[in-house]
């Protein structure tokens, strides 16, 4: 029996993968869309306060499985943990169509122009391989745009063109503001810092066929009940398939991407929802599987030819993993700063994302999305608040309305030991070997985000907080659903894994679609900086065909 | 599954109104936070059973050598000191640990959504103003 035969193979349908399996299905191509994930109703996604992308404290509702897909994590003393996918470690992100976009908050950042030249615009910290992306700001902004138009995203673009310059608005208008915005607006105000409503792939009207967002309380780490919120599984993949073009292919776990003997890559080689091993070929293969399994995956492809892994002449495949460090400070109000209006998240600065004196890179700091209770109760109590008794329950009664946070992604100074290898001796279900994390983030990552704990305390305190508490950031290895950086772009390959097209060094008709080729990760959401280099990559992949 | 003895059941069912004590809203028993563990330890917490009833034992026991009566049946300021003392290590790091384990467990049946077999209609939600539009 032959293998069957494809124009190309995409591995992974979250972000990128949707993307590129659309735009080259609609090229005309006929292409191949593997999810190791299920396609799974709303329904089936469910309302789990305990089981959920948010909150994964006895399981996940979005994949994967608990069982039979561990990873090792390796603490800063060498003690190796083995992780199950809802425990923390495992840097999870969603296992399903449509991937982290099903179930995620859905801010659509663009990177701001200096995050593409970290190098250039701070030195390179010792210890670190800070470096400047091979691409600018100009370059990826009609890709932004694209995916701006093409997913949908309110926002208000006026509110931020001085630092993100764009062509052309968002293609709805922001969610009205809440409560707590209009709190934290007074508090911005008062310092005559700027503000933006932050840019969400919601509807905030209907569009594209659906609904506008019904401001529900279950938006972060769940799905829609009523699809306002944009992923690739409910625009992307549904034009890829509309297509006629495009096979998506279910509980498809990607084991190995094939070579020839020249070492050209000829198809992927994966274990069906049966199980059962299948090959598929292809003039080009494309990688969308998420910094940590694209980069797993490149490994496991070791051949005679590339014995330490496809793209790993350099050894930099799995090499400057990188994530956001969160940080953040919580304050009660005198004032209920709660309306129930979700998703939540509604206002934030960039103004501190770049220019600090004497940090290096900062980032965004926002409000929060609506609180789930459990959660509330388990990250968000004063620091001296008894665990458990009356006083605790009075707390949770009388502040729950009261108390929110403002908080943001870090930019991370990438640096070579905060990788991603193949552990030596655990494998999966299938046999193959897994994802092993060792490495913390750099200790630059650790005084930016002190830095932005500061002006987030200041924010708060400005806007009337009565009272403020915060744990302090601590150097910790950060990838999960903001991972990047395994498979760094660059022109020179021993340096990097793929070039600014995202092919992979030395292999013409091999490519990646996630975040593995961010360089740097930026200090804001990255699904939107994910989405627009799919796009520019897939546009390049049918120039070149 | 194995079950509680019924002293066991008892002493559970009163730590768990110390960790959340009935007030003007219910307090974690009457709110369903022992149909939660139940339903866990039918599953994700299965393994921790026989913790618990080790658990609910030793306390009891020290109810009894300290008080002279079984935990369920001290008045509430004598069970709260006495929890106060197990959570700050007098009775040893074991006992110390677990009874944290314990209040995460009675706070996530309390807080969880009713879905989980506590939070019996929504109570919780209720009390604190979460409320599920949509």
């Amino acid at each position: 029996m032959s293998a069957a035969r494809y124009d190309a193979i995409v591995v992974g349908a979250g972000a990128g993968g949707g993307v590129t399996a659309a735009i080259l299905a609609e090229a005309g191509k006929r292409v191949l869309l593997l999810e190791r994930g299920q396609d799974l109703t709303f329904t089936a996604i469910g309302r789990d306060h305990l089981r959920n992308q948010r909150l994964s404290q006895y399981g996940n509702n979005a994949g994967p499985d608990l069982d039979g897909h561990p990873r090792v994590a390796v603490d800063a003393d060498g003690r190796e943990r083995l992780v199950r996918p809802h425990e923390g470690g495992y840097q999870n992100n969603a296992a399903i169509v449509g991937g982290g976009t099903r179930v995620y908050g859905a801010q659509a950042w663009r990177f701001l122009p200096d995050d593409f030249r970290m190098a250039t615009v701070y030195g390179v910290p010792t210890g670190s391989s800070l470096a400047d992306w091979p691409l600018d700001y100009a370059e990826l902004a009609s890709h932004y745009e694209r995916a701006e138009w093409e997913l949908g995203v309110a926002g208000d673009g006026a509110a931020s063109a001085d630092l993100l310059p764009r062509e052309r608005d968002y293609p709805m208008p922001p969610l009205p503001p809440t409560a707590q915005s209009r709190v934290l607006r007074r508090g911005a105000d008062a310092l005559g810092w700027a503000t933006t409503p932050v840019p969400l792939l919601i509807n905030s009207e209907p569009r594209d066929g659906r609904a506008a967002c019904i401001r529900c309380q279950h938006c972060v780490g769940f799905a829609c009940p009523v699809e306002a919120k944009n992923g690739t599984h409910n625009t992307l993949i549904p034009r890829a398939l509309a297509t006629g073009n495009c096979d998506l292919v279910t509980g498809a776990t990607a084991a190995r991407v094939a070579t020839d003997r020249v070492g050209r890559a000829i198809g992927v080689d994966y274990f069906d929802r049966d199980e059962t091993p299948q090959e598929v070929r292809a003039e080009v293969v494309i990688l969308a599987a998420g910094a940590v399994e694209t980069a797993r995956l490149l490994l496991n492809s070791a051949t005679t030819r590339e014995p330490t892994g496809l793209g790993n002449g350099g050894d930099q495949v799995g090499r400057h993993l990188q994530g956001h460090a969160y940080t953040g400070v919580n304050a009660r109000f005198a004032e209920p700063i709660y309306d129930g209006l979700g998703p939540g998240v509604s206002i934030a600065t960039l103004r501190f994302n770049h220019g600090n004196d004497g940090i290096i890179g900062g980032g965004m700091l926002a409000d929060e999305f609506i609180l789930l209770p459990i959660i509330f109760q388990k990250r968000y109590l004063p620091p001296n608040l008894p665990r458990w008794g009356a006083v605790n329950k009075a707390f949770m009664r009388e502040a729950y309305r009261y108390v929110t946070d403002v908080k943001g992604p870090t930019q991370e100074i990438p640096h070579p030991d905060g990788r991603v290898t193949l552990d030596p001796t655990v494998r999966d279900r299938w046999g193959l070997p897994v994802a092993r994390f060792s490495g913390a983030t750099h200790p630059e990552t650790v005084r930016t985000a002190t830095f932005l704990q500061d002006r987030a305390r200041e924010w708060l305190d400005a806007a009337g907080a009565i009272q403020t508490w915060s744990t302090p950031p601590r150097p910790r290895l950060a990838a999960g659903q903001h991972q990047a950086g395994t498979c760094r772009m660059g022109d020179d390959p021993r340096t990097s894994v793929v070039d600014r097209w995202c092919r992979v060094h030395g292999h013409d008709n091999l490519f990646i679609a996630d975040g593995s080729p961010h360089v740097t990760n930026g200090g804001v959401n990255p699904v939107l900086t994910i989405l627009a280099l799919a796009y520019r990559t897939a546009e390049g992949i049918l120039r070149a065909w | 599954m194995s079950s509680f003895t019924a002293t066991q059941e008892a002493t559970l069912r009163a730590v768990v109104d110390r960790i959340i004590p009935p007030d003007d809203h219910p307090g974690g028993w009457e709110a369903g936070v022992g149909n939660y563990l139940t339903r866990q330890f039918a599953g994700d917490l299965a393994p921790l059973f026989g913790d618990y009833a080790n658990f609910l034992a030793a306390i009891d026991a020290i109810a009894r050598r300290l008080h002279g009566a079984p935990f369920a049946a001290l008045p509430t300021a004598t069970q709260d000191a006495l929890l106060v003392q197990i959570e700050s290590d007098a009775h040893g790091d074991d006992l110390a640990r677990f009874f944290a384990v314990l209040v995460t467990h009675a706070m996530e049946g309390y807080y969880g959504d009713p879905g989980n077999g506590g939070n019996r209609d929504a109570v919780a939600w209720r009390m604190i103003g979460f409320e599920v539009r949509g």
